[in-house]
C-alpha cells in the first residue's frame, strides 16, 4: 500500500442499483428508506407504523397531562395557592414539551422534496434538543424558585402544602411514565448504563456482531448483543417486536442510549420520558423539602439544597441523550457501528488496495449512511468488488444507504505533474505541499492516499517537503 | 471583514490565508483540475480552515500516518485550552466577555440574595444562563479547530454551528418569556416597578454594548455566512444585542413608568420580545436548515437542475438520479449523485465532467455512483 504512486485518476463507479434489484424485496433498494423518495414498501411502513405508535402514546401522555393540569389549576385557585399554580405550570411546560415532541414526530413522516432531499428526519432530533433545552431551562426555573422560596422570609412557605402538591405531582408523572416508557408485552429492561462511559472506548469495544443474513431484508433491527462487557445481559430481539412497540425501562435507569437496535425508544418519546422522569425526581426533592420544611420550618435552607441537588440529577439524566443529539447533529459515525473494523473488513477483501473518505452517519437514531471511495486494483472487476462490498456492509452492518465510489489504481500521477510544470520556487512549493498535505490530511479517514502523495513529493522534488 | 483583520495571525506555513495567496490557489486548483483531479483540488479545504493559525494546523507528525488514538482526542482537547489562550481576536473578546458577565451576575446574585431583593436575583439568573450560553460558544469556537478523526469523520466543524442553533433557541425562549411577562404585567395591572432594578439594568446595558463593540461586524440581522465562524459569531453579537435591548426596554418602561404612562411595562416588555424575536428568527431558520440537512441556500436550485439538464444531455448517460447535497457548514457543501450509463461505456470522461461541473457550483465533496445499465 506504501508503494503507490497514483493517486486518482481513473474513477470507475458502480451504482449499486443493480445488485440490489436483483434481492431487494422489491422497490429501489439503494435506499430502503424515505430520503431517497423511493421508500422500501417494508420499510417505510414500519417506520409509520412505529411513528403512529409513538405518537398515540404521547397524545396520551399530553390528554393525561392537561386533565391533571386543569384540576390542579382549578384546585389551585379556589385555595388560592400559588404552590399549586406553580406546579401547574410545570405541568403546563409538561404538555408544552410534548406538544414540541409531537410535532417533531409528525413532521419526521414529511415526504420529502428537492429541498430538503433527506427528508424531514432531523426534525426529530431538533425537536429533541429543544425539548431537552426546556428541561435544563425549567430546572434552572426551578433553582430559582427555591431561592426566592428561600429569600421570601414570609410563612407562606407552607411545608405541608408543598409536600401534598408534589405527592400530587409525583403520582401524575409516574402514571405518564409509564404511559411512555412501558409497553405490555415485552420486558426487556435495559437498565445499567450508568456503568457505561464508553468515551474512550467507543470504537473498540462496541462491536456488534449481527447474524441476520437469514433475515429478509426490510428488518433492520436483527442486530444481536452488544458485547459491551459493561452491560452484562443481552438482548435478542423477537421479530414481532418490530412493530413500532417500544421496551420498557426501569424507571430510574437512564434509557440505553446504545441505539444499535432499532428497538430503541424513538428518540421523541424518549425525550418526553426523559421531561416526566426530570419531572418525577424534582417532585420527590421537592417533597423532600417540604417534608423537612414541614416537619423543622426553620430549616428553609434544606429545601434549596434539596432542590439543588435534585436539579443535578434530573441534568444527569438528561446528559446521555444530549450526547446523542450531539453526536448525531455532528455528523459522527454512530456509536453503533465500529468504523475501523468496518473499514479492516473491506481491506480484507482482496483486490481492494486501500479505502479513504470514509464517511459513516446518520439522519436520525437508527438510519445511518456511508459513503466511502474505495481503490481496486486495476485488473479486478469493479462489479464484482463492488457488489462485494456493499453486500459485506449491508450484512454486518445493516447499513442500507451505501454509496461506494470504486477507483482503480492508475498511473498518472496528478499533483505532482502540476506542481513539476509549474517550475516555482521552494518556498511555494513547501507552501503548495502543505496545502496538499492539509487537503490530503482532510480526506484523513484513511492514510494510504495521503502517504502516497508524500512519497511522490518526496521523489519528485527530491526531499524538500518531507512529512 | 474580520478576515482582513485577522492577517496578523497568518503564518508562513499554516494557514494560507484567502488574500495573498488566492491566485497562486486559484492556478494550483486549475492545472490540477484538468489532470482529472476528481478530489476537491487544494484551494477549496483551505476556504474552511479557520483563519486563525492557533494551532500549527497540520502538525505533521500526527497527521497523516497515525490516526488518532484516544488518548490523542484527549489531548487534542485539552490543547483546545491552549488554544483558548492564544486564541484569535474574536475568541479572547469573547472570553472578556463572558469573564465580565461572570463576575457581574454573580455580585449580582451575591448582593440580591444578601439584600433579599428577587429582582436581582431573578435578573441574575437570566444572566447565569446567558453566560452559561456564551461559554458554549467559546468553547465551540475552540473545539471546533479539531481535525477530523475516526469518530467525527467530518470534523467538528459543526459545533460552531450549534452553538449558533442554541443561541438563537435561547433567545426566542426568551423573547417567549417576555412575552409572557408582558401579559403578566398586563393582567396583574401592578406597576411594581423597582428602582433597584434600573441600576443592574444599565450596567447590564453597558455590559451588553460592550459585547457589541466587540462584535461590532456582525451586527445585521441578515448575514451571508462565508465560514462556520461567522455563524457563531454572529450568534454570539445578536445575543448580547438582544440582551442590551431587552436592558434598555427595562430602562425605557422604568422611565415611562415614573412618567406617569400607564401600562408601560406591558407596552416596553412587549415591543422587547417582537424586537428580539424578528432579529433572532433569520439566524435559527438558517441554522436550522443546516442542521436539518437542508439543500445548500447558497446554491441555486435553478443552478443545479440546470447542471442536471447538462449530464443528462450527455449521450452515454440514460439516467441522473438521487442528487442530494447537504450543507456541512456554510462553505462547505456535501453531495452524492447516482448516474445510469450505457454499457461498456468508459466512465472517466464522465466522471471528470460531473465532478468538474459540480465543483464549479461549489460542492467539495461530490460521490457519484455510476451504474451500468
Amino acid at each position: 500500500m506504501e508503494g503507490q504512486t497514483s493517486q486518482h485518476g481513473q474513477i470507475i463507479e458502480i451504482n449499486v442499483d443493480v445488485p440490489e434489484r436483483e434481492r431487494s424485496l422489491g422497490g429501489n433498494k439503494i435506499c430502503g428508506e424515505a430520503p431517497c423518495g423511493f421508500a422500501d414498501a417494508a420499510t417505510n411502513s414500519n417506520d409509520a407504523r412505529e411513528r403512529s405508535a409513538s405518537m398515540r402514546k404521547l397524545l396520551m401522555a399530553v390528554a393525561l397531562c392537561v386533565v391533571f393540569m386543569s384540576i390542579e389549576v382549578f384546585g389551585g385557585i379556589k385555595a388560592n395557592s400559588l404552590a399549586i399554580l406553580t406546579d401547574a405550570a410545570h405541568l403546563l411546560s409538561d404538555v408544552a414539551a410534548f406538544a414540541i415532541s409531537l410535532f417533531s414526530l409528525w413532521a419526521a413522516g414529511w415526504e420529502s422534496n428537492p429541498r430538503q432531499s433527506y427528508g424531514f428526519f432531523r426534525v426529530e432530533i431538533l425537536g429533541a434538543l429543544v425539548s431537552m433545552q426546556l428541561i435544563w431551562l425549567l430546572a434552572g426555573i426551578l433553582v430559582y424558585e427555591a431561592i426566592v422560596r428561600l429569600i421570601n422570609e414570609t410563612s407562606e412557605v407552607n411545608g405541608f402544602l408543598m409536600f401534598l402538591v408534589a405527592a400530587f405531582g409525583l403520582v401524575v408523572n409516574i402514571i405518564m411514565a409509564l404511559v411512555l416508557g412501558h409497553d405490555h408485552g415485552h420486558g426487556h429492561g435495559h437498565g445499567h448504563d450508568h456503568h457505561d462511559h464508553g468515551m474512550g472506548h467507543r470504537h473498540g469495544s462496541r462491536i456488534t456482531t449481527d447474524h441476520h443474513e437469514e433475515h429478509p431484508r426490510g428488518e433492520h433491527h436483527d442486530h444481536c448483543d452488544e458485547e459491551n462487557p459493561k452491560t452484562g445481559h443481552h438482548h435478542f430481539l423477537d421479530k414481532h417486536h418490530r412493530t413500532g412497540e417500544v421496551l420498557a425501562e426501569p424507571l430510574v435507569d437512564k434509557p440505553k442510549f446504545g441505539p444499535e437496535q432499532k428497538k430503541q425508544q424513538n428518540i421523541n418519546v424518549r425525550g418526553a420520558y426523559l421531561h416526566v422522569l426530570g419531572d418525577s425526581i424534582q417532585s420527590i426533592g421537592v417533597m423532600i423539602g417540604g417534608a423537612i420544611i414541614w416537619y423543622k420550618p426553620e430549616w428553609k435552607i434544606v429545601d434549596l439544597i434539596c432542590t439543588l441537588i435534585f436539579s443535578v440529577i434530573v441534568l444527569g439524566t438528561t446528559f446521555n441523550m444530549l450526547r446523542n443529539i450531539l453526536e448525531v447533529l455532528m455528523e459522527s459515525t454512530p456509536r453503533e457501528i465500529d468504523a475501523t473494523k468496518l473499514e479492516k473488513g473491506i481491506l480484507e477483501m482482496e483486490e481492494v488496495v486501500a479505502i479513504h473518505e470514509l464517511h459513516i452517519w446518520a439522519i436520525t437514531v437508527g438510519k445511518v449512511l456511508l459513503a466511502c471511495h474505495v481503490k481496486i486494483q486495476p485488473e479486478a472487476n469493479a462489479d464484482l468488488v463492488l457488489d462485494n462490498v456493499i453486500d459485506y456492509i449491508r450484512r454486518e452492518y445493516n447499513i442500507i444507504h451505501v454509496t461506494i465510489q470504486i477507483e482503480l489504481r492508475a498511473q498518472d500521477v496528478v499533483l505532482e505533474a502540476t506542481v513539476l510544470k509549474l517550475h516555482l520556487d521552494d518556498e511555494f512549493i513547501n507552501e503548495l505541499h502543505d496545502s496538499v498535505l492539509s487537503f490530503a490530511v482532510l480526506e484523513k479517514e484513511n492514510a494510504y492516499g495521503s502517504v502516497a502523495i508524500n512519497r511522490t513529493w518526496d521523489s519528485s522534488i527530491g526531499g524538500k517537503c518531507r512529512p | 471583514m474580520e478576515k482582513t483583520k485577522s492577517f496578523k495571525y497568518h503564518t508562513q506555513e499554516s494557514n494560507l490565508g484567502l488574500s495573498t495567496t488566492d491566485r497562486r490557489l486559484a492556478y494550483v486548483r486549475q492545472a490540477s483540475y484538468n489532470q482529472s483531479q476528481l478530489q476537491e483540488p487544494p484551494h477549496t479545504p483551505i476556504s474552511i480552515f479557520p483563519d486563525e493559525s492557533a494551532k500549527p494546523f497540520l502538525s505533521r507528525s500526527i497527521s497523516n500516518i497515525d490516526t488518532i488514538s484516544h488518548h490523542d482526542k484527549y489531548f487534542e482537547k485539552l490543547s483546545c485550552f491552549r488554544a483558548l489562550r492564544s486564541g484569535n481576536r474574536q475568541m479572547k473578546r469573547l472570553f472578556l466577555l463572558i469573564s465580565l458577565n461572570v463576575a457581574y451576575s454573580t455580585a449580582e446574585l451575591a448582593i440580591g440574595l444578601f439584600t433579599g431583593r428577587v429582582g436581582l436575583v431573578s435578573d441574575a439568573f437570566h444572566l447565569t444562563f446567558g453566560c452559561g450560553l456564551l461559554t458554549f460558544s467559546m468553547f465551540a469556537m475552540a473545539a471546533s479547530r479539531q481535525k477530523p478523526d475516526f469518530a467525527y469523520t467530518y470534523g467538528y466543524k459543526r459545533l460552531e454551528v450549534l452553538s449558533a442553533f442554541t443561541n438563537a433557541l435561547f433567545l426566542l425562549f426568551m423573547s417567549f418569556s417576555l412575552a409572557v411577562e408582558a401579559l403578566h404585567a398586563f393582567i396583574q395591572d401592578e406597576s411594581e416597578h423597582k428602582h433597584y432594578l434600573i441600576v443592574s439594568a444599565v450596567t447590564n446595558l453597558l455590559v451588553n454594548l460592550i459585547g457589541v463593540w466587540f462584535f461590532r461586524n456582525y451586527a445585521r440581522i441578515n448575514l451571508v455566512y462565508r465560514n462556520p465562524e461567522d455563524m457563531n459569531y454572529h450568534s454570539v453579537c445578536l445575543h448580547v444585542l438582544a440582551d442590551s435591548i431587552r436592558s434598555a426596554g427595562l430602562i425605557l418602561a422604568s422611565w415611562f413608568l415614573s412618567l406617569g404612562v400607564q401600562n408601560a411595562e406591558v407596552l416596553c416588555l412587549g415591543i422587547v420580545s417582537v424586537a428580539v424575536f424578528m432579529l433572532v428568527m433569520p439566524l435559527f431558520k438558517v441554522t436550522g436548515g443546516i442542521l436539518l440537512q437542508m439543500a445548500p441556500p447558497s446554491i441555486p436550485s435553478s443552478a443545479l437542475s440546470k447542471c442536471w439538464r447538462q449530464i443528462v444531455s450527455r449521450e452515454d448517460v440514460t439516467e441522473v438520479s438521487q442528487a442530494r447535497f447537504w450543507e456541512l457548514v456554510p462553505g462547505h457543501v456535501v453531495g452524492s449523485l447516482s448516474l445510469q450509463v450505457k454499457k461498456g461505456v468508459d466512465d472517466r470522461p464522465i466522471l471528470q465532467f460531473v465532478h468538474g461541473l459540480y465543483h464549479d457550483l461549489g460542492v467539495q465533496d461530490l460521490t457519484v455512483q455510476i451504474d451500468y445499465d
